[in-house]
C-alpha cells in the first residue's frame, strides 16, 4: 500500500515537472492583475507596462533608475536644444521591428500622431496635456520635435512614448510590433502571455530567452509559485506573506500616501487645524505595523528619487499636546473646529487601507477632532477625489495615493496642486506661479525651483497631511540576479534580469 | 414525460426573461464605464467618443431594445476587452467550469453516498462518528482557506502537485479536491439522515426477516428509496459549481466562468458578463430539467 502511494506522489510529481519544464533561462513571472490591452500607448498602466515597455516597445530616451545616469538614450542615441523650442532627435540605425521592418524618423513621427489621435483614447497622452506638439522629419534617422509652449523636458517625457512601426492602425492593437528584445509570441488572454527573445535585436543579447506571464489575483499563491519554483518573480507580494529574507525584497513603488485637504472649507483653511492635523498622526506607530517596514514619511508629492527632491526638509513630529493645544488656540479665535470633518477613503486601495484609515480616524479624534470615515468604491470615491468637487459638500480629508516614478514632479504638481489642477484643494497664486516657472525651467534651475515649492507647501503652507511614501514587496527566486527597483511597479525589463 | 418538458420550459423561460432584464438594468448601475476606461482627466471628448462607439450614447431603454434583440439573435456582442464576440469568451471558460463541476459532482455523489450509507448503517459506530466530523468540518471551512492550506502542503513543502494553473492532470488535483469538500460534508449528512430513515421503514425489516445480506440491503433495497432528498440537494451544490467555482477558479488561476465574470465585471466588459449570465443560466435550466426526470425514474409515484 505504501509503495503503491509513493509510486502514485512520484506520477504526479512527475506529471506536475513536465508541465512546468522549461529551458533554464526562460522565466515565469506572476502578475497581480490581468493584461486587459497589449496597447502601447497605454503602457502607462503598469498592469500593460509590466510586460510591454522596453520589452516589446522601445521608448527614445529611458530613465535610469538603477544608478544616477538620469536620462539615457535608448531609440534615440542623443539630442539636442536648438532654438524656439525645438528639440532635435538623433535616432539609432540599423534598429529592427519584429516584424523586419526597419525603424527610422517616419515610424517615430506616426507613433506620435497616434498617440495625440482623435480616434484612439491613449492614455501615455495625459501626459502631454497643455503642449501643442509638432514633429518634422528632417531625414531617416533624425526628427525635430517642438512643443508650444516650449517644453524643457521634453526628452524626459518621450520615456512615456513607446515607439510603433508606422504602419500600426489608429486603434487599439492586440499585437504589438516593437524595435524590443523581445517579441510577444502567445496570448492566451485568461491565461498567460509568452515573450520570446529575437536573435535580431539591435542591442546586447539579453541572458533570459523566454518570459511566461501568469496572473493569480491571490498574493499568498504568488508567493507560492515562487516558493514552490513555479515562477521566478512575483512583483507583488502581501506583507504578511514576505517570510523569507533571501527572495523577499522591499523597493518603493513610487506611491504616496497623503490625505488632501480642501482649503476652501473651515476649518481646514486655518493653517493652524493643518499643522495640528499633521502633530496628531504618529506616522512611526504604522511602519512595521499595518504598513511593510521600509515604509517612508513623506514630505511631499514625489518619491525621494525625484529631481528637486529637497532633503532639508523635515516630517512634522508626532506631538498630540501640541496638536491639542494649536486646536485650542484655534477654537480661541472663532474656528469651529468641533464641527464634522469626513476622512474619506478608498476601498482596498493598498494592504490594509481599511485598517489604517481606522486608526487615523482614532489617532484624529485623540487630538479632539470630530471626524467621520467614509470608504467608498473607486467610481464614488473619484467623484469626492477629482473635480468637480460637489457643492454641499463637508470639509473633507480625502485619503488618495499617487503614483510617479517619471522622475519629474511636473507629472504631480499640477494635477496636485495647481488652481486648476483637477486634484487640487488649494488655490494659491504663487503656488500656480511657481508651478509655471519650474515647468519651464530646466537644469539646476528647475531642481531648486522644484525644491523651494516643496518646502513652501510644506512647511509654510502646511498644505496637506502627508503620509507615507510606500513600498511594495516582491518575490525573486533564488536563481535570478535581479532586484525590484522604483520602476518595477511600472516596467520589469526582461533585459536586466540575469542568471546567478 | 413530454408535458414534464413543457411545463418546465415555460416556468424557465419566465424566470429566463426576467433575468435578462434585470442584469441589463443592474450592469448599468454599477457606474460609469468611461471612468473604467479612460484616464481620470480624460475629455469630455474623449467620453462623448467612447459612448458613441459603444452605444452607450443612446438613452437606456433604446441600448435596452437592443440589447435583447442582440440576445434573441444570440448575439451578445463583442468583449469591449478582448475584442471577440462575448460568446466565443463565455464557451471555452464555460467548457473548464462544467469539466471541473461533473468530475466534482460524479466524487462528491460516489463517496458521499458510500460513506453516509455506511455511517447510518450503524448509528453512534465509530465509522458513524468519525463521518459525521468530517462531513461537518467539510461542509462548514470556507474554501479560500482550504486552497490555501493544501497550496502550502502540497505543492509548497512536499512538492507533489503544482500550486495552481492548467496544463497536466496535476492541475486538476487541487481545484477538485478543494471543490470536493463542502458538497461532500453536506451530502453525507444529508444520506445518512435519509438513509436512517429509510432502514427504519417496514420494508427493510422484512428484507432483513427474509435473510437479505447487509450490502445489498443497504445499496439495493434502501438506497433507491433514499435519493431523492439527497438529489435535490446535490442539484443545488451543483448549481453552485456550474454558476462558477468564483473563490476557487480565482485562487487557482483556473480559465474558467467564475473566473471570467469577476475579472469581466471589474474591468466592466458588459457583454461578456451578459454573455456568461446567460450560458448558466440555460446550464442551471438544462440541470434542474435532468433533476426532475432523475426524480420521476426514482419515484414512480411521481408523475406530472
Amino acid at each position: 500500500m505504501k509503495r503503491k502511494l509513493m509510486l502514485i506522489g512520484a506520477a504526479l510529481a512527475f506529471s506536475a515537472g513536465a508541465a512546468l519544464a522549461q529551458d533554464k533561462t526562460d522565466v515565469t513571472i506572476v502578475l497581480n492583475e490581468e493584461v486587459d490591452l497589449m496597447e502601447p500607448c497605454m503602457a502607462t498602466r503598469s498592469n500593460i507596462g509590466r510586460v510591454v515597455l522596453q520589452n516589446i516597445n522601445e521608448t527614445l530616451t529611458e530613465l535610469d533608475v538603477r544608478g544616477d545616469k538620469g536620462l539615457m538614450p535608448r531609440l534615440a542615441e542623443s539630442w539636442e536644444q536648438l532654438d524656439g523650442g525645438v528639440w532635435r532627435f538623433h535616432l539609432r540605425k540599423g534598429a529592427k521591428f519584429s516584424d523586419g521592418s526597419d525603424f527610422d524618423s517616419a515610424d517615430v513621427e506616426h507613433t506620435l500622431k497616434r498617440t495625440f489621435s482623435e480616434k484612439i483614447v491613449c492614455e501615455s497622452a495625459r501626459y502631454f496635456a497643455g503642449m501643442n506638439l509638432t514633429y518634422k522629419v528632417v531625414d531617416a534617422n533624425t526628427i525635430d520635435i517642438s512643443s508650444d509652449p516650449a517644453q524643457p523636458i521634453l526628452p524626459l517625457l518621450l520615456t512615456l512614448i513607446p515607439i510603433v512601426p508606422s504602419d500600426t492602425p489608429e486603434e487599439f492593437i492586440r499585437n504589438p510590433v516593437g524595435t524590443g528584445p523581445y517579441a510577444l509570441t502567445e496570448w492566451n488572454v485568461g491565461e498567460n502571455i509568452v515573450l520570446t527573445r529575437r536573435d535580431d535585436y539591435w542591442g546586447e543579447k539579453p541572458a533570459v530567452t523566454k518570459a511566461n506571464y501568469v496572473v493569480r489575483g491571490d498574493a499568498a499563491v504568488r508567493a507560492a509559485m515562487v516558493a514552490a519554483g513555479e515562477a521566478d518573480i512575483a512583483p507583488t507580494i502581501a506583507d504578511i506573506d514576505a517570510t523569507n529574507p533571501e527572495t523577499d525584497f522591499a523597493y518603493p513603488n513610487s506611491e504616496t500616501l497623503y490625505l488632501r485637504l480642501d482649503h476652501s472649507k473651515p476649518p481646514l483653511d486655518d493653517i493652524r487645524v493643518r499643522k495640528a492635523l499633521n502633530m496628531a498622526i504618529d506616522k512611526q506607530a504604522f511602519i512595521g505595523t499595518l504598513l511593510p517596514a521600509g515604509t517612508v514619511e513623506a514630505v511631499a508629492m514625489v518619491p525621494p528619487t525625484t529631481l528637486g527632491w529637497n532633503g532639508d526638509i523635515k516630517p512634522i513630529p508626532f506631538d498630540l499636546e501640541g496638536a491639542k493645544k494649536l486646536l485650542a488656540e484655534a477654537r480661541a479665535d472663532g474656528v469651529d473646529v468641533d464641527q464634522k470633518i469626513e476622512l474619506v477613503g478608498r476601498l482596498n486601495n493598498y494592504p490594509n487601507s481599511t485598517e489604517v484609515m481606522e486608526a487615523l480616524q482614532s489617532m484624529l479624534a485623540d487630538a479632539g477632532l470630530n471626524v467621520d470615515l467614509k470608504i467608498y468604491e473607486v467610481a464614488e470615491f473619484e467623484k469626492l477625489y477629482s473635480k468637480p468637487f460637489p457643492e454641499d459638500r463637508a470639509p473633507q480629508l480625502v485619503a488618495a495615493m499617487h503614483d510617479n516614478s517619471r522622475g519629474d514632479p511636473v507629472f504631480s504638481m499640477y494635477y496636485k496642486y495647481h488652481t486648476e489642477g483637477t486634484q487640487s484643494g488649494i488655490s494659491n497664486p504663487k503656488v500656480d506661479e511657481a508651478i509655471a516657472a519650474a515647468t519651464a525651467a530646466s537644469g539646476k534651475e528647475r531642481e531648486k525651483l522644484w525644491s523651494d515649492l516643496f518646502a513652501y507647501l510644506y512647511e509654510d503652507q502646511v498644505n496637506d497631511v502627508m503620509l507615507f511614501h510606500m513600498v511594495g514587496i516582491a518575490r525573486v527566486a533564488t536563481r535570478l540576479n535581479w532586484r525590484p527597483t522604483i520602476a518595477t511597479n511600472s516596467s520589469l525589463q526582461l533585459s536586466e534580469i540575469g542568471f546567478n | 414525460m413530454y408535458r414534464l418538458l413543457k411545463d418546465r420550459t415555460i416556468a424557465s423561460f419566465v424566470s429566463l426573461v426576467g433575468l435578462i432584464v434585470m442584469v441589463f438594468f443592474l450592469s448599468r448601475l454599477t457606474g460609469d464605464p468611461t471612468n473604467l476606461f479612460l484616464p481620470i482627466d480624460a475629455s469630455q471628448e474623449m467620453r462623448d467618443q467612447f459612448r458613441r462607439l459603444h452605444g452607450l450614447d443612446q438613452p437606456l431603454f433604446n441600448q435596452f431594445l437592443n440589447y435583447v434583440g442582440d440576445v434573441l439573435r444570440l448575439d451578445f456582442g463583442d468583449s469591449v476587452r478582448r475584442a471577440q464576440p462575448a460568446l466565443d469568451v463565455v464557451l471555452p471558460a464555460f467548457l473548464w467550469t462544467l469539466q471541473l463541476a461533473v468530475i466534482t459532482m460524479v466524487l462528491v455523489m460516489g463517496c458521499a453516498v458510500l460513506v453516509g450509507s455506511l455511517a447510518a448503517f450503524r448509528v453512534g459506530g465509530f465509522f458513524d462518528r468519525l463521518a459525521s466530523f468530517v462531513s461537518l468540518i467539510g461542509a462548514s471551512a470556507p474554501d479560500f482557506w482550504i486552497a490555501i492550506v493544501v497550496i502550502v502542503i502540497f505543492s509548497v513543502n512536499l512538492g507533489w502537485l503544482p500550486t495552481s494553473g492548467t496544463g497536466s492532470v496535476a492541475h486538476w488535483l487541487l481545484p477538485i479536491a478543494v471543490l470536493f469538500v463542502r458538497p461532500f460534508g453536506l451530502l453525507v449528512q444529508v444520506v445518512r439522515g435519509s438513509m436512517i430513515t429509510a432502514l427504519s421503514s417496514a420494508y427493510v425489516k422484512t428484507a432483513r426477516a427474509k435473510g437479505v445480506k447487509n450490502l445489498p440491503l443497504i445499496f439495493v433495497h434502501t438506497l433507491r428509496n433514499a435519493m431523492l432528498p439527497v438529489i435535490t440537494v446535490m442539484g443545488d451544490q451543483a448549481a453552485a459549481l456550474l454558476n462558477g467555482a468564483v473563490v476557487v477558479e480565482s485562487i487557482f488561476g483556473f480559465p474558467g466562468v467564475g473566473k471570467l465574470m469577476i475579472d469581466s465585471i471589474l474591468q466592466r466588459d458588459f457583454n461578456v458578463v451578459l454573455a456568461a449570465i446567460m450560458v448558466t443560466a440555460i446550464a442551471i435550466f438544462v440541470m434542474n430539467l435532468l433533476i426532475d426526470i432523475a426524480y420521476s425514474l426514482l419515484d414512480p409515484r411521481i408523475r406530472y
